[in-house]
């Protein structure tokens, strides 16, 4: 936008299909691998579970591919032979038996078996950005102007990207929603618990060169919880505030003007009155607002988009829960698998057209421009974590000032000049629990939001190799 | 005041992440969210050429 140049449909279409494949893998591996495990009880699903009784609930609510009492029985023998040998691996650092695992001993185990069937099938839909992206993460061919995996816009990359996408679509529509549900159902009352009150997204999936009209996921921010008061979101509307992390104090900033000058002297932890974090306070005309899964879909929702709303719906009945109850943890993870299935659907969409375009001997994937001696521009996206907006400003054809506000800054920052607390610390309020020195019900929420905090930059010495930590305690 | 909780670091994310809780009653009655590690990558951009900057950027988040 800085450079004020429009990429050809292809390259759009491209980082839609980029994006979109992002969510299926990232939603997959969030809920079984990051999350499931707040829900799941492995120790019961190993010493419990009665094998034939797991395949029977199998049938009953999933279409996974796989499952029968020989299946569950030998997943649950490969379970034991792994913890008698005393490695815990993936499953250790747990507060397993803990009172507040509510899952029958056959659910847990069902659940435990899919955890092991998504570690393949990832393996799997992250190809989908090998094809088109070169690697994942951090793709090689996004470009400012366009795209530049010129060479694969031939029928057998297409073609093993459909294949790759049908696969990853089938198990979130077969195995993931319904493992939701199921898990969901014994949870029902984490759909009052882990709640905020406003909510934003910038949007994603442009359809069109119109932005935002043509954004699949639509752009909107909802204040108080008032599904029916959705307005339009405005970039000019952002601040971000400093006075509690660890920076020199500023007031609160725009984007644009926004300063990036870390505290000189040891950072002091300092939660109660002082300083305490490294994320900014980003704010919303001048309110916190969660970013993410939620925000999307209540977004979409209170636009009335028809797509979200019929499933939301959908998982509202089966669960047999009110619309107020998204407002939560179990809301939060819910809407993670609605998007899902929802974005994940409309990919096909995406895939015809570029075969079409391809057809018809459109290969066009870049539109060449010109840097600009001086310029400024942003740009709004909707990435699996949230709303992410950078601001750049151009001088001399180099970056003068460049500024970005990710999910996790918008979900898990601190409070501002006022004290207004950031989402994660209004979600946690009112969090009950059951044992101090096993915080699990804490755990629920903060995985909800799906943290990523893997935006510090580690700083190390050229000489020695040592890795300085920043010590915050 | 109630108990204070703290959580350093919180398994099963991306990154370091620290989360502090004031429990009372069987209830968080306050929280605080910290990230534990320094981005800077703002500091980096400056005055480099603006067609670096999207190859800078996704290592904040590679997802």
């Amino acid at each position: 936008m800085a450079v004020g140049v429009e990429i050809p449909e292809n390259a759009r279409i491209i980082r839609n299909l980029l994006m979109g494949a992002q969510f299926q893998h990232d939603h997959i591996v969030h809920f079984y691998h990051l999350h499931a495990l707040d829900w799941v009880d492995i120790v019961s699903a190993i010493t419990k579970a009665d094998p034939a009784k797991t395949a029977a609930l199998a049938d009953n609510v999933s279409n996974a591919q796989v499952g029968g009492a020989a299946y569950y029985k030998q997943v649950q023998q490969r379970l034991k032979t792994f913890v008698d040998s005393g490695q815990l691996g993936p499953f250790s650092n747990a507060y397993w038996g803990h009172s507040a695992y509510q899952l029958p001993p056959e659910a847990n185990l069902m659940a435990t078996a899919h955890y092991l069937e998504a570690l393949k099938l990832q393996a799997r839909a992250a190809r989908m950005h090998a094809i088109f992206g070169a690697k994942n993460p951090h793709l090689q061919t996004l470009a400012i102007g366009g795209v530049t995996c010129v060479r694969d816009l031939k029928p057998d990359r297409i073609a093993e990207f459909l294949y790759l996408w049908k696969e990853t679509q089938a198990f979130i529509r077969d195995v993931y929603i319904p493992d939701l549900l199921a898990v969901a159902s014994f949870y029902k009352e984490w759909g009052s618990i882990g709640g905020t009150t406003n909510f934003m997204a910038w949007g994603e999936f442009p359809e069109s060169d119109q932005e935002p009209d043509s954004l699949f996921m639509p752009r909107g921010v909802m204040m108080k919880r008032d599904l029916a008061g959705v307005k339009m979101a405005d970039q000019e509307k952002v601040t971000e505030y400093v006075t509690r992390s660890w920076y020199e104090d500023g007031g609160a900033k725009h984007p644009y003007e926004g300063e990036t000058k870390p505290v000189q002297e040891d950072p002091k932890y300092n939660p109660d009155k002082g300083k305490y974090t490294w994320f900014k306070a980003p704010r919303y005309t001048d309110e916190p607002c969660e970013v993410g899964p939620l925000a999307r879909v209540l977004v979409a929702y209170g636009y009335g988009h028809k797509e979200v709303k019929a499933v939301v719906d959908s998982v509202l009945k089966q669960l047999g829960i009110p619309a107020a109850a998204l407002f939560s943890t179990l809301g939060r993870t819910a809407a993670r698998g609605i998007e899902t299935l929802v974005i994940g659907e409309r990919m096909e969409t995406w895939i015809n057209a570029l075969i079409a375009n391809v057809k018809k001997g459109d290969t066009a994937t870049y539109q060449a421009w010109k840097m600009p001696d001086k310029g400024m521009g942003f740009g709004l996206n909707d990435v699996p974590r949230g709303s992410l907006g950078h601001w750049i400003k151009i001088e001399g054809g180099k970056i003068k000032q460049y500024q970005y506000v990710v999910p996790s800054t918008w979900n898990l920052g601190p409070r501002d000049d006022k004290g207004k607390p950031g989402p994660l610390e209004e979600a946690l309020i009112g969090t009950p629990v059951a044992d101090p020195k096993q915080p699990l019900e804490i755990l629920r929420t903060v995985h909800s939001f799906d943290p990523c905090v893997a935006c510090g930059v580690h700083v190390i010495d050229p000489d020695s190799n040592e890795v300085y930590k920043v010590r915050a305690v | 005041m109630g108990e204070r909780i703290t959580i350093d670091p919180i398994t099963r994310i991306e990154g370091h992440m620290r989360v502090e809780v004031e429990v009372a009653g069987g209830k968080v009655v306050n929280a605080w969210s910290s990230a534990q590690m320094f981005r800077g990558i703002e500091l980096i951009l400056q005055g480099r050429d603006p067609r670096d900057a999207p190859l800078f950027v996704q290592r904040s988040c590679g997802v």
